[in-house]
């Protein structure tokens, strides 16, 4: 028998040191804790070549007024070129409309004047900035088509115009390097480069408001537009790529995080508040990496929802993986993000690849998601499909179809949005994969990946037994405001 | 403040990883662990930090239920295979 004294205990201790210190040296220049995340990294996450999902040769891609809300909230402007518009979105569009605007409701948690006050903060720059871009209208505000050549006579300061000399970076990888670091900069959490790739773009485009109105006044107004203006109707409602002032060769398309707190209080306005802070951000950052290619003389333009799929387009720039859900789930942040992209004829940059990370497998056997959703908007089926499988598949002029994928009843989940008058969120409120940026997230979203289809189920009964995605939760909206824990002043 | 929740958590982990290990070390010089002992209280110990590190994260994310199956998922586990580690050791040493 024999005791550990305090020259033994000093003799481990310097021994483990020692060797401690000398595995770090041998890692040159790199932190060993980071080459080991990397490699973890490096063996769960798989890279695409091509896109990660089957497209079948009869994909034809949609038109923007193939989304449930631009078709919704500009009725007459569809109706005026000719189509008809179902009324039952119609009226959830205007009944959406109608609580988001003016209704509150006091005796009600999550909905009360405060909330909607949350709720009108985090959606004001958006709404003054990019408009209706979230319905899928382009060339609005910030994300306007103009290319100019020269800065604004009027203004003090305006860098808003392509630069006449070009910068030419050393190589690819700079490019792409100083473009991610700006976006970073500007307030992008995540962020991806692709090429423009024709099937994800808008085929055409409707954009009923009058070029005059699409922009703050920089200056009065020439005879041209106030000509422009006069002779405005449907038949100038319409445009295609052939109207776009360049040929875009580049999408980058960045990811927004959405607050942890807000989403878990969904449905209501303190979930919609998250929803609205992402999509002022979107209305943000985008154009601020648009001036910035412009001034490295390039053509930019800025876009949220429009112009363009941003789903697809995310995971062909690796931000994410295609879901149950129907949106992206970011290795980060889970499905708690919102998208938007800058489209450049920027072309001299190191593209990103595809990447997924198991998602789709958990997708098989998780559910949640679809469990959550009242309206049952979320489809069931164990497989992904080529075409909807949902209650309104005959009808479902709203679902790309050709695209192998988990088909969302857009319709359903906008009639929810209608009753509840915000923009809902419970999905993604329930999803596994929506975690704070906690260390212990990750690690199981590692495990997981690694894992086959049996311990997916395991793991969603386990995510529900420790609490997460609970929704409707009338104690979230209560945590999203308790001041403890947090610290306003930075002490 | 001057350090944040995980800031010491992870230091106090550090401490805690440390204090096991030379109390392992110090009982196996007195006992002289079979490999059973030694899986049993490795195990364990790795399982009691664990436990710590994911309960203390989850308070600190707000998720206090998940800091308690945390407790009882882990921290149980971690609890029974000490114990068994420790009647190992002793039982070894009667022998």
């Amino acid at each position: 028998m024999s005791n550990v004294n305090r020259r033994d205990f000093f003799k481990i201790g310097s021994l483990s040191a020692v060797v401690g210190a000398s595995a770090i040296a041998a890692l040159p220049k790199k932190a060993a804790a980071n080459k080991l995340d990397k490699e973890i990294t490096n063996n769960l996450v798989k890279i695409h070549d091509d896109f990660p999902a089957e497209v079948r040769d009869d994909y034809v891609p949609p038109r923007n007024w193939d989304h449930v809300q631009a078709r919704s909230f500009f009725v007459d402007a569809v109706k005026a070129i000719g189509e008809d518009v179902e009324d039952d979105i119609v009226a959830d569009g205007q009944a959406f409309v109608q609580k988001m605007n003016f209704a509150y409701d006091n005796s009600k948690a999550g909905y009360t004047q405060a909330d909607k006050a949350l709720f009108a903060g985090a959606w004001a720059m958006n709404n003054f900035a990019a408009g209706p871009s979230p319905a899928a209208i382009p060339d609005y505000g910030v994300n306007s088509w103009e290319q100019k050549t020269q800065k604004n006579p009027h203004a003090l300061f305006d860098n808003d115009y392509v630069v006449k000399e070009k910068w030419k970076f050393k190589n690819k990888q700079e490019a792409a390097n100083q473009i991610k670091r700006a976006a970073k900069l500007y307030g992008a959490d995540l962020v991806g480069i692709t090429r423009r790739d024709k099937r994800w773009d808008y085929s055409k485009f409707l954009n009923p408001v009058p070029p005059l109105a699409r922009k703050a006044f920089a200056g009065p107004p020439t005879p041209e537009q106030l000509e422009e203006m006069k002779n405005w109707g449907p038949d100038k409602f319409v445009t295609d790529w052939s109207d776009f002032p360049f040929e875009p060769k580049t999408v980058i398309v960045m990811a927004f995080e959405m607050d942890y707190e807000g989403i878990s209080a969904s449905p209501s306005y303190v979930g919609s508040a998250a929803a609205g802070a992402g999509y002022s951000q979107m209305a943000e950052t985008p154009y601020q990496l648009a001036v910035y290619l412009k001034n490295l003389g390039y053509n930019a333009v800025s876009a949220g929802n429009d112009m363009g799929l941003s789903v697809p387009y995310a995971i062909a720039a690796g931000i994410g993986e295609n879901s149950r859900l129907g949106q992206i789930v970011s290795y980060k942040y889970g499905p708690r993000v919102r998208l938007a992209k800058v489209y450049t004829d920027f072309d001299f940059v190191e593209y990103d690849k595809p990447k997924s990370f198991g998602v789709m497998d958990f997708c098989k056997n998780c559910m949640r998601c679809a469990d959550a959703c009242p309206t049952k908007a979320i489809s069931f089926d164990k497989e992904p499909s080529f075409e909807p499988t949902h209650k309104n598949k005959d009808k479902a002029w709203y679902n790309v179809k050709g695209v192998k994928k988990y088909h969302v009843d857009a319709k359903s989940c906008f009639k929810l949005w209608g009753e509840l008058g915000d923009d809902c969120g419970m999905c993604m409120a329930s999803c596994p994969y929506n975690k704070p940026d906690f260390w212990h997230h990750r690690l199981v979203d590692s495990v997981t990946a690694a894992m086959p289809g049996p311990v997916h189920d395991f793991m969603r009964e386990m995510d529900k037994l420790f609490g997460y995605g609970n929704v409707e939760d009338k104690e979230a909206v209560k945590k999203f405001y308790n001041p403890k824990g947090r610290s306003y002043d930075g002490h | 403040m001057i350090f944040t929740g995980i800031e010491i958590l992870f230091f106090v982990l550090g401490v805690i990883t440390t204090l096991g290990i030379a109390t392992t070390v110090y009982y196996h010089r007195k006992f002289k662990f079979n490999a059973g002992a030694w899986a049993s209280i490795g195990i364990g110990l790795f399982l009691f930090v664990f436990t710590i590190a994911w309960s203390v994260s989850s308070v600190l994310e707000g998720e206090p239920r998940a800091s308690s199956m945390g407790m009882i998922i882990f921290g149980i586990p971690s609890i029974i295979l000490l114990v068994l580690g420790r009647k190992l050791a002793l039982k070894n040493n009667r022998s």
